[in-house]
């Protein structure tokens, strides 16, 4: 599977297929068993800065503050430039994400929304080619999570270029409002077993989707393919235990 | 109606807690009142009888405006406040009463307040040395045993290889006393002070030790993960993500490990030393003068609750992004 450059891809299955795998690898935190990463036509080889990830929620570190946070993923990345300009560019981010007022804060102080806001804010900043997001919103209730959909999307088109981005989610609707492609999972072993292209252009607002009829099939062929998978895994499971038994 | 009978009620309600705080506290102050009464209005029996009790009538003004400083300052803990201070009120009060009045007990043996308090007051200097004496030793030993386990603890926590070997060998021995070695840090090191300043090392060394390689041995692998994904130098892992995550249980060890090194510090003055708190109590214990005894005492726990006030602070202004120890949501916007 290649992504193309600047395009969203959402990466959906079942838990336990391996989707955070897929993360880990690609953001080189566990070496691939088999294949390669290739970002640019370069190998994968370790973990890097030109790969910026936020995780469920635990991205940023407790013992900083928001602020201290970006700076320090800031002065990391290979074009760091003075201790002014990191400073202003997380000031931005930060404001940007509407946590100007909770810069000197720390993140245990903060609600789990403000704090992937932060993490965003943290990723955008340090502005990596390739964006990697392991179920950002999951944690979130849903109206935070709908306005956290909007604030990626916002964020993401306003830039100069265009990120590439490798989002893992469990929801349907949320991979189909996001993407230009969902790539299907399936359990054990891990395979993607089919990719569909999102055609429906943006900007993209919740409200005309929901009654779109092509959204609507896409949705329910999306389902279809989870849910036959999710049947025939039982099924294998049941068989497997009858021969046991 | 009934929404008026409620109001009233909770109000009625505040005021009784309100008032019930305040007669407590008052309770505080009456009693110490009443001990400074008796001290100055009262002969004491002619056994406890010394010179002169204005020392044990400052000691017991300063009890008083402690505590209503510590009411003035921190009035939420008012209730824990009062509880520790109408113990020690109390204490004094009976002490003064029983002993240094009605001399119940063998005064020898059990002197009143006046005769023990006037010790500060003739002793100062070789009391005041002793203290300095004693916490420049327990201090080097202290501030060397943290500079070298803390990193090592880390590292050791870091890499597995030497997690392997350290881990064990820090569990096996950190439970042996550190007075254990008495005998021959004696012999092999030069003076009393270093081989004292080696033994509160050791013992404050492993404890210190064992909490930071558990620091980091039960980071979040998540955080870790998170932070590997900034590719950072060892150092920087070590520095600034390591030591910080670690940082609650450093500070538990690091606790037990100055808690260790007092007793240490004050077996080896009471063995092996010419000055010091330890010393001071063993020396007079010799001539069988109870009343330096127990101001010795006195005098340690004081200093006892000095430094872990210090210690106390220092741990709360480290840990105050940790939601045990920070102060809530207001702070930190």
């Amino acid at each position: 599977m290649s992504i193309g450059n600047g395009e969203f891809t959402s990466l959906i299955g079942p838990s336990g297929c391996g989707k955070s795998t897929i993360i880990d690898v690609i953001s080189g935190l566990r070496p691939p068993s088999e294949g390669s990463v290739l970002i640019d036509g370069g190998r994968v080889k370790g973990p890097g800065t030109d790969r910026g990830t936020v995780f469920q929620d635990y991205s940023l570190f407790p013992w900083m503050t928001t602020f201290e946070n970006i700076c320090f993923a800031i002065e990391h990345t290979k074009n760091a430039g003075e201790r002014k300009e990191i400073e202003k560019t997380a000031q931005k981010f930060l404001e940007l994400v509407g946590l100007g007022k909770f810069k000197n804060a720390y993140p245990n102080t903060l609600s789990g929304g403000m704090r992937q806001r932060a993490s965003i804010a943290r990723m955008f900043s340090m502005d990596p080619k390739v964006f990697l997001m392991d179920e950002p919103f999951g944690a979130l209730d849903s109206l935070n999570r709908i306005y956290m959909q909007d604030l990626l999307l916002h964020l993401w088109s306003e830039g100069e270029q265009r990120k590439t981005v490798l989002f893992v989610t469990h929801d349907i609707d949320e991979a189909l409002l996001l993407s230009d492609r969902v790539a299907i999972m399936t359990p054990s072993p891990g395979r993607i077993k089919e990719i569909i292209k999102v055609p429906f252009p943006r900007p993209r607002l919740r409200k005309d989707l929901s009654i779109d009829p092509n959204y609507l099939t896409l949705k329910s062929h999306l389902l279809s393919v989870l849910y036959g998978e999710a049947v025939e895994e039982a099924k294998k499971q049941e068989d497997e235990l009858k021969r046991v038994v | 109606m009934s929404e008026n009978s409620f109001s009233l009620g909770t109000i009625i309600g505040r005021s009784n807690i309100v008032s019930n705080n305040v007669l407590r506290s008052l309770t505080v102050f009456i009693i110490l009142f009443a001990t400074i009464i008796m001290t100055v209005g009262f002969p004491d029996s002619p056994q406890q009888a010394v010179s002169d009790n204005r020392a044990f009538v400052v000691f017991l003004l300063l009890i008083t405006v402690i505590y209503g400083a510590k009411l003035y300052f921190n009035y939420e803990k008012i209730v824990s406040t009062t509880d520790i201070f109408l113990i020690i009120s109390l204490g004094l009060f009976l002490w003064e009463l029983l002993l240094g009045k009605l001399a119940l007990l063998d005064s020898f043996i059990f002197p009143g307040p006046a005769k023990v308090f006037i010790v500060f007051q003739t002793d100062t200097q070789r009391m005041t040395e002793g203290v300095v004496n004693s916490l420049s030793i327990l201090f080097s030993g202290y501030f060397l045993a943290l500079a070298l386990a803390i990193p090592i603890g880390l590292y050791a926590g870091w890499k597995k290889r030497l997690f392997d070997v350290v881990y064990p060998i820090s569990k096996t021995v950190s439970p042996i006393p550190a007075t254990v070695y008495l005998p021959y840090s004696i012999v092999l090191l030069p003076t009393f002070r270093a081989s004292s300043i080696f033994l509160i090392f050791i013992g404050a060394f492993w404890p210190i030790l064992v909490g930071s390689i558990n620091g980091v041995f039960s980071i979040d692998p998540r955080l870790i993960n998170s932070a590997r994904s900034l590719d950072l130098s060892d150092y920087q892992m070590i520095r600034k993500i390591l030591l910080p995550a670690a940082l609650p249980s450093i500070f538990s060890g690091a606790m037990i490990g100055l808690i260790l090194s007092f007793i240490t510090l004050t077996v080896a003055e009471m063995i092996a030393a010419t000055s010091g708190l330890g010393w001071y109590i063993e020396y007079y214990h010799q001539f069988a003068n109870y009343d330096k005894v127990i101001a010795g005492m006195i005098l340690m726990i004081a200093v006892v609750i000095v430094i872990m006030n210090i210690f106390d602070r220092i741990q709360k202004h480290f840990l105050r992004w940790h939601p045990a120890y920070g102060e809530g949501e207001n702070s930190a916007s």
